[in-house]
């Protein structure tokens, strides 16, 4: 699969007088209202994601003050739980993301240094990722291993990582092969100055761009895999697992699923726009 | 020229495998093929030759960033160490290179400052401020030039800085791969007259890399011309330069404009040279002008010619097969004709 | 070429090499599979005798040996569940499974790709900003959002179409819809991308600026190059036609492999995740060796990159 990134006509063109674009300011907003959400859980959720009321059960939103977003079949706050389902997905989607880009990097960056065999291996372990969808692959995995939030995090994190793999190879190669890398090199320095003061600095500006695409597909993953119940397990929620419940009552009571999936629709878009704009700004090499 | 060499590199030999198209299998390209030279204290050896001919390669293996695939490299008498090992490294601070491009040579999210300071913090040199401000002064830049990136630079004042970053640790040789040809004309003057001056401060080796002959002339103490990956002549650059011994010495030569003399300028007929497919003999002999039927058999050697001593790879210029009746200029010896001011002024 | 061939059949057999290795560690890394298949609690001597027919007594080089045998000679293993031959179990479900993907993949290649063809050649315009609108929501709404909203408009609300299940072909329209928009945007603006790419390249505002007729500039020209970097994501469609369903198929209770699969996780049907495991790298791998195959034809320049 490759990177996933929004049309640049969308959101930059006819719109190059402006510093920020509508879209942009739109994304950056909902993404600090998310992250402050997510920081903020426990002291703003009306009730725990837990807490029963069996008196309003599958309360419609605004029925009664006590729940605006509604409640579920047990009587839970749809609200409450949309908070901490927030907070959860984000916690999977910013872990993931990160132990992506770190494998990823490394991988690539070792690759690129020894070149030969080690090289041989890393392109064999890409060619092995891109032989399989990571939906395939990520409920193999779940099948063999069962369930818990750090193996899905871990897991998740394998997404992608052939990316940041290629990415960094490519990079690497390519700075050590003509410019400012091989002259430092000759100056003495040793591996780990190259690498961590000239090349990383120098490749981060791309790295991050491809976590910005990466992280809305982690996102969608991670609610997919909720939805079908193999992902985040009760009692814990999450977006995706929130729809999958709010399934079984799609007739009776649809705002159960209506407002996350709504989050995750907004949240993916605005990730999206962000890295595609700041894609634009910084790193006008990559496609 | 005197005492032993600071540097002496004999039989330098690299071969690159390559593979030429689909089918190919991967062909053996001999970038350097036997190369021997020597670098002494205060002097500068220019190596010239057209695009390809191995010139960069020799460089890099010279300063035993890469390893030769035979032959080898001795510096102040000691062999050179592995590329990467901790020998090798400590070592960068008496040998250093100036690239060919200098933006793609320096850290463009790094100040000049730092990235000249760079050599002096790995090999932990003290007083590194001063030091900087000092370099910085030494190839003409301002002091407040040290906080400024790259590109704020103008490409003759970036390849300052690269020179700055290559003597900050006083280096006893210094390898300037083509360090003119990006600069405009104005510049390369200032840059050659600044490698001249800090050559007689310093008394640093430098090898001199260049396809640009005048510039060569300009800074050299002796010229290599190089063809296919071996030197083929080799002497005082007034002799080389202006009395080439060797036919592609002279096609060389003959192809700088001078005012003031007759164009007689001798045109390279056939292809120019593929390193993965050396012609048999003398490798030049295909476009040879001077071209014998021995040339076409045996591999000419690098040797002294009999009378004036230069060293010269040709079975004609070293008198072993007789000039075609042509007459060209080929084995002439010690012509008087050397028009050094005219040269001097182009 | 026969190098070029050669090259890729290697590169594809130690993939499915890998895939089938992934398979044996991750299974042998997940624990005792007789625990797992017969419970915690199972007499010691059932789990012994489950062992020994399972083989699991043997050394793991062993084990590894006789599992590459059995997979090479098409033995997948039994459904820990109720003991039928796991590869049966799937390959039934592969008909209602294709049911759905192949007329999705139809509509993503019919409506996706002339959709980024007519974006990228009149840029800018309405229909730029509509398809790549569209595309970004496509990407942006999950398939199962998206299944569910068709269910609660088309199902619920209207009533014109069934929610769910199998028993006649109007249950197929709101999955086959579901996926096909979907892929369909995400083909749009690839295509669009790469569009626009070739027809900022010089070649291309060269045979314009000569007066080549621009229709010839695009059918000459753009088309073919374009159509290279599109061909890999087709390939990735093709070769996802068989679990490319997963979550689609359980929105709609489709009774096909992504189901199965699904189901056989939750159970932990080890037979059958892995047997679905290595028929989707087998048909991913052998779709990218076509894909590959096609673009040492369609662009010389890769062979050689490659080899
Ligand atoms: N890393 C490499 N891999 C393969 N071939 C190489 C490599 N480096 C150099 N070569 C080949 O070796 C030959 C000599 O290259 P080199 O860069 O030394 O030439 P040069 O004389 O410096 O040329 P120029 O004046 O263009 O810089 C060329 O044919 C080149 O293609
Ligand atoms: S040896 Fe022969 S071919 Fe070679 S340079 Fe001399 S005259 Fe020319
Ligand atoms: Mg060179």
């Amino acid at each position: 699969m490759s990177g996933i990134a929004l049309p640049v006509g969308l959101i930059s063109e006819g719109k190059r007088r402006r510093r920020w674009p509508v879209l942009v300011v739109f994304a950056i907003a909902w993404l600090s209202l998310m992250l402050g959400i997510a920081l903020l859980a426990d002291v703003i959720a009306p009730y725990a994601y837990t807490a029963l009321d069996l008196r309003n059960r599958l309360a419609p939103p605004g029925a009664t003050m006590l729940h605006p977003l509604g409640t579920d079949e047990l009587g839970r706050d749809v609200l409450s739980r949309l908070i901490f389902s927030i907070r959860m997905s984000l916690l999977i989607a910013f872990g993931a993301t990160i132990i992506g880009a770190l494998i990823g990097t490394s991988l690539g960056v070792l690759a690129a240094h020894f070149r030969g065999l080690v090289e041989q291996v890393v392109l064999a372990l890409v060619d092995f990722s891109a032989s399989l969808p990571f939906l395939i692959l990520a409920l193999a995995v779940l099948a063999f291993f069962g369930n818990s939030l750090t193996l899905f995090i871990c897991l998740l994190g394998l997404h992608a990582w052939e990316r940041y793999a290629r990415i960094a190879r490519g990079l690497v190669i390519s700075a050590g092969a003509q410019g400012y890398a091989a002259a430092v090199r000759q100056l003495g320095a040793s591996p780990w100055r190259v690498y961590g003061r000239h090349v990383l600095p120098n490749i981060a500006s791309t790295l991050i761009v491809s976590m910005t695409l990466a992280f809305p597909e982690i996102i969608l993953l991670e609610s997919g895999l909720s939805f079908l119940g193999l992902g985040v397990q009760p009692p814990e929620t999450s977006l995706g697992s929130m729809v999958g419940y709010g399934r079984e009552y799609l007739t009776r009571a649809p705002w159960i699923l209506l407002s996350p999936a709504a989050v995750i629709v907004l949240t993916t878009f605005s990730v999206s726009v962000l890295g595609d704009w700041l894609r634009d700004r910084l790193d006008p090499t990559l496609s | 020229m005197t005492g032993t060499p600071l540097l002496e590199a004999t039989g330098l030999t690299r071969r690159y495998a390559m593979r030429r198209g689909l089918f190919g299998r991967p062909v053996e390209v001999r970038a350097v093929d036997g190369v021997s030279l020597s670098l002494e204290q205060g002097r500068t050896l220019g190596l010239v030759g057209e695009s390809g001919c191995g010139k960069s390669t020799t460089g890099r293996l010279v300063l035993g960033l890469e390893r030769p695939d035979a032959g080898s490299v001795a510096f102040e008498g000691r062999p050179m160490p592995g590329p990467g090992t901790p020998a090798w490294r400590a070592l960068r601070a008496r040998m250093q290179m100036v690239f060919q491009d200098p933006l793609g040579a320096l850290d463009r999210r790094m100040t000049i400052g730092a990235q000249v300071a760079e050599p002096l913090e790995i090999h932990g040199i003290g007083d590194r401020d001063g030091r900087v401000a000092r370099l910085l002064g030494d190839v003409g830049l301002r002091p407040d030039q040290a906080g400024r990136y790259p590109h704020e630079l103008s490409g003759g004042q970036r390849q300052r800085a690269v020179l700055a970053r290559a003597l900050a640790t006083d280096p006893a040789v210094l390898v300037c791969d083509e360090p003119i040809s990006a600069l405009d004309v104005s510049i390369q003057a200032q840059v050659m007259n600044l490698l001249v001056e800090l050559q007689a401060r310093l008394g640093t080796a430098i090898l001199f890399v260049s396809h640009d002959l005048r510039a060569v002339r300009q800074v050299s103490h002796r010229v290599a011309v190089m063809y296919l990956g071996r030197i083929v002549e080799e002497g005082e650059p007034d002799a080389v330069l202006h009395d080439p011994a060797h036919p592609y010495a002279q096609a060389l030569v003959s192809a700088i404009p001078h005012p003031g003399r007759r164009q007689r300028r001798i045109l390279l007929q056939g292809d120019p040279p593929n390193p993965a497919d050396r012609p048999s003999g003398c490798a030049f002999h295909p476009r040879c002008p001077a071209a014998v039927a021995l040339c076409a058999r045996e591999d000419p050697v690098l040797k002294p010619r009999p009378g004036d001593g230069r060293h010269v790879a040709c079975h004609v210029a070293q008198g072993d097969a007789p000039a075609p009746s042509d007459g060209r200029s080929a084995a002439r010896r010690g012509g008087p004709d050397r028009p050094a001011e005219a040269m001097r002024a182009a | 070429m026969l190098r070029f061939f050669g090259f890729r059949l290697l590169r594809a057999a130690i993939t499915i090499v890998m895939v089938v290795s992934f398979a044996f560690v991750v299974l042998r890394l997940s624990g005792d599979p007789a625990q797992i298949i017969m419970g915690a609690d199972a007499p010691p001597e059932a789990i012994a005798a489950f062992r020994r027919a399972w083989g699991l007594e043997e050394p793991l080089w062993l084990q590894y040996f006789h599992y590459f045998g059995a997979i090479l000679s098409g033995d997948l293993g039994r459904s820990m569940r109720d003991g039928r031959d796991a590869i049966a179990l799937v390959v039934e479900r592969i008909p209602a499974t294709l049911a759905l993907t192949v007329p999705a993949l139809l509509i993503k290649l019919g409506l996706g790709i002339p959709a980024g063809i007519t974006a990228a050649l009149h840029r800018n315009s309405f229909i730029d900003r509509a398809v790549m609108m569209l595309a970004v929501a496509g990407f942006t709404v999950p398939s199962f959002v998206l299944g569910l909203l068709l269910v609660l408009v088309f199902a619920v609300q209207l009533g014109w179409l069934p929610s769910g299940g199998q028993e006649s072909w109007r249950h197929a329209i709101l999955p086959i819809v579901t996926m096909g928009v979907g892929g369909a945007a995400v083909l749009a603006r690839f295509t669009r991308s790469a569009m626009l790419e070739v027809l900022g390249q010089p070649y291309i505002r060269t045979a314009s600026a000569k007066g080549v007729p621009w229709r010839a500039v695009v059918w000459g020209h753009a088309l073919p190059n374009a159509a290279i970097p599109t061909v890999t994501i087709i390939g990735f469609m093709v070769g996802s036609l068989i679990a490319g369903a997963v979550v689609v198929e359980s929105v709609f209770s489709w009774p096909g492999v992504g189901r199965l699969l699904v189901v056989a996780v939750a159970n932990r049907d080890l037979a059958v995740v892995q047997c679905i495991l290595l028929l989707v790298a087998a048909t991913m791998v052998t779709a990218n060796l076509v894909v590959d195959l096609l673009y040492g034809a369609l662009d010389p320049r890769l062979r050689q990159r490659t080899a």
